[in-house]
């Protein structure tokens, strides 16, 4: 984050002429660091080993398991998926046909990927828009009730994510408290059936389901936020709102790009939610599509090649992802 | 999978839950397939492997018995101190009979029984196929059959250890999808058709001309349930529009069940899943396709203080419509054949296949087992009787047999489609 001690120097390094190689040959953070001592090489690097490892072992490997069996073949006795580990013998009869799937003349499952872009999007806005305001009150105005509003904040990962889903469907039945609720309200004159398939109980239920992961990284940067900063900005004379405008919101982007991408990810794959809370063809995710693939026989490659797909496609937000963090970072170091 | 957390404790997850869906653990399950298999370049597409013959009632098939797996001899003693150890659907028999009983009847040999299950055929036979495990019965579906047996994972029966044969529906003696009962053994029977809730759904289904197209009726529109199962949805929309090759390759055919799907997803918005035996008592759906089996189990999910005799089945009274049977096979890599021989024999005993009943929802296809016997003993509700399966049933019924791969592809990307939500 940026504070204002940087300031100055951000000048000098402009200005002034880098600093002389020597004197950094030594690779700058142990060295300083450490005073002194010394250590091999290998040293710093290997506390990033079991981290490389667990990522190669559980996401590389299994991931070129998942391409290789996206251009790969089927066994045609089991029908059981046979990957092809050598690129060159890749084939993309199946890539093509799904392509064809989704932008060709026969483009049934359009509908899903356009639908998931629109479900995603819209319970990621609903997320932040529901858990801004909790975690700036969590960090700003809790006082001594901190821990136990964080408590409660924290509180939906002690219930796994089905039992959630599956209270909503209690919830939402036609009998359920909420129809109970809003007719005993008078608030509608009958029982309405939200588990028909709706497009609006499955954003809602997306939204219900992640905001938790919104909440946590927004608390965390809201509280980090030096008062003396606010104090600052009011004593030059910035009003309440254009504070939080100027200050407050500039400072908590990061995290809402965090949050963002922490709830909007695994919102791409989600079936589950999906499943319950409606059930319908009419509202299909491309989760729904891939685990509807790999569960019929002889249809893992088309499940692989919408994982794969899923991915290349979620590759872009995410590089922009990676690009404005860098960004932010360098800034902050200026 | 996790699903299972949210069954009340005791009562079965129904007969056909199977495709419980858990995307990574299948996804799990290629990948150690994956790690079997070779690195060379591989086969060409489209080329054919000389599969084990498709089996049917018009071609039935007698599975080959090997020099090299032949049937245990007659009149050996049970193995001793044994861990018996059946590999199962989710939830399909009773753990009472299976585990406690048989533990208590053959007390004197120190038997213990296992239950592992599975969700989806192909979980199973991709376990089995890698050779690591020692599951001693097995409960195939009779569409696989060939390729586990031409897979050498089956066991031939020696028929001297099962008197209990007798019990069962003559054509399970030489059922079509094995001649001879060499390798299999009839476990259950179920029908597939429609059910209601009389109380929601004003019309008697039963009585329209075609019961089928009360699915498409869009007075129910959010209340209809349709099974996620790709062959028993296109197999019923076949049967609506009087088509009664549930195995059709014929792309018209194919593609006029998937119309009329599609036409059912715009017009009712259907739940899709194979919840039937909750969702219809919960109320979540008012009518909706059904497995019988699943139907009987319906009324212990009834919301307390409700009637469960709201609920009501219809398959067809003629006997024609889609009809099933599962079976339970002894595996070659059981290291307890005799006593595995011993299981069999006791799940076709009439009082054993009863209590299994009364549990699983699922009817045994014995001899003794008749309708008044099951409705008498409230085995079945009698507002329920029409789930029972009958003999003349499975004469008239129709099958759902394996598929070419071909063909599969066309049911599968019509399936595809209509679950896309297009």
């Amino acid at each position: 984050m940026a504070t204002l001690p940087a300031r100055p120097d951000s000048t000098d390094v402009e200005a002034g002429p880098p600093p002389a190689p020597k004197k950094r040959r030594r690779g700058g953070r142990a060295a300083r660091a450490t005073s002194g001592a010394r250590y091999p090489r290998w040293y710093w690097p290997a506390f990033a080993a079991p981290g490389i490892i667990w990522l190669a072992v559980l996401f590389v490997i299994p991931l070129y398991v998942v391409i290789a069996i996206a251009f790969g073949t089927i066994d045609p006795l089991f029908r059981t998926p046979v990957p092809t580990w050598n690129p060159v013998w890749w084939d993309t009869t199946a890539l093509r046909t799904l392509l064809g799937h989704i932008f060709g003349s026969d483009a049934y499952l359009a509908p899903a990927f356009i639908r998931t872009f629109a479900y995603v999007i819209l319970a990621s806005a609903l997320c932040l828009l529901v858990a801004y305001p909790v975690a700036y009150f969590v960090a700003r105005y809790a006082g001594r009730r901190k821990v136990f509003y964080l408590l409660l904040l924290v509180a939906p990962f002690w219930i796994s994510y089905m039992m959630r889903m599956l209270a909503w469907v209690n919830l939402l039945s036609t009998d359920g408290l909420l129809n109970r609720a809003l007719v005993d309200a008078r608030l509608i004159g009958g029982p309405v059936n939200w588990l028909d398939g709706r497009a609006s109980t499955v954003v809602l239920g997306l939204t219900y389901g992640y905001v938790p992961y919104m909440a946590l990284p927004l608390f965390a940067a809201l509280d980090r936020i030096d008062p003396n900063l606010l104090e600052a900005s009011r004593d030059l004379g910035a009003s309440r709102a254009r504070t939080f405008w100027r200050v407050t919101l500039p400072m908590s982007r990061q995290a809402i790009l965090a949050g963002l991408v922490i709830t909007a990810l695994p919102m791409f794959g989600d079936y589950f939610t999906n499943d319950l809370l409606s059930g319908s063809p009419g509202t299909s995710m491309v989760g729904n599509l891939i685990n509807d693939a790999v569960s019929s026989p002889g249809q893992a490659i088309t499940g692989a090649v919408l994982v794969v797909l899923l991915m290349v496609i979620l590759l872009i937000p995410m590089l922009w992802y990676v690009r404005a963090t860098a960004r932010a970072d360098g800034e902050a170091g200026r | 999978m996790a699903r299972d957390l949210w069954e009340p404790s005791g009562r079965p997850m129904g007969r056909r839950a199977f495709l419980a869906r858990s995307a990574g653990a299948a996804l799990a399950m290629s990948g150690a397939g994956a790690l079997l298999a070779a690195c060379g370049k591989p086969s060409a597409p489209g080329q054919k492997a000389a599969g084990p013959p498709l089996a049917s009632p018009q071609n039935p098939v007698t599975w080959p018995i090997t020099a090299d797996n032949q049937p245990i001899a007659a009149g050996l003693e049970p193995e001793r101190n044994a861990v018996l150890k059946l590999y199962n659907w989710t939830d399909y028999i009773y753990k009472k009979v299976a585990v406690d009983d048989f533990q208590k009847k053959y007390k004197k040999y120190g038997v213990k029984v296992e239950i592992s299950t599975f969700n989806t055929m192909d979980e199973a036979i991709a376990k089995l196929r890698t050779g690591q495990v020692d599951f001693d019965l097995f409960f195939p579906t009779y569409d696989r059959l060939g390729k586990i047996v031409q897979a050498g994972l089956l066991r031939p029966l020696n028929h001297s250890y099962i008197p209990n044969i007798d019990q069962a529906w003559p054509v399970f003696k030489n059922p079509f999808y094995d001649q001879q009962w060499r390798y299999t053994v009839p476990y259950t029977v179920y029908t597939t058709g429609v059910a209601w809730r009389n109380d929601k759904v004003r019309d008697d289904v039963a009585k329209l001309a075609n019961p089928y197209e009360a699915l498409w009726d869009q007075r129910y529109h959010g209340r209809v349930g349709i099974l996620d199962d790709y062959r028993e949805a296109i197999s019923m929309a076949l049967l609506k529009n009087g088509i009664t090759n549930l195995n059709t390759g014929d792309p018209k055919q194919i593609d006029t069940a998937k119309q009329d799907l599609l036409r059912l997803a715009k017009a009712v918005k259907p739940v899709v899943n194979v919840k039937d035996y909750v969702d219809l008592p919960e109320g979540r759906t008012w009518i909706t396709q059904a497995w019988s089996g699943d139907m009987n189990n319906a009324q212990y999910y009834m919301p307390k203080g409700q009637d469960p005799e709201v609920i009501r089945y219809w398959f067809p009274p003629d006997g024609h419509g889609s009809v099933g049977s599962d079976l339970v096979s002894i595996l070659r890599g059981g290291k307890n054949p005799v006593l595995a021989h011993h299981f069999l024999n006791y799940m076709l005993d009439f009082d054993v296949a009863m209590e299994n009943l009364g549990w699983n929802g699922y009817q045994p296809p014995l001899n003794k087992a008749t309708p008044e016997a099951m409705v008498n003993d409230e085995y079945i509700p009698k507002t329920l009787e029409t789930t029972v399966v009958l003999p003349s049933d499975f004469d008239k019924g129709y099958r759902q047999l394996e598929l070419s791969p071909e063909v599969d592809n066309l049911w599968n990307s019509a399936w595809q489609e209509f679950k896309a939500g297009a």
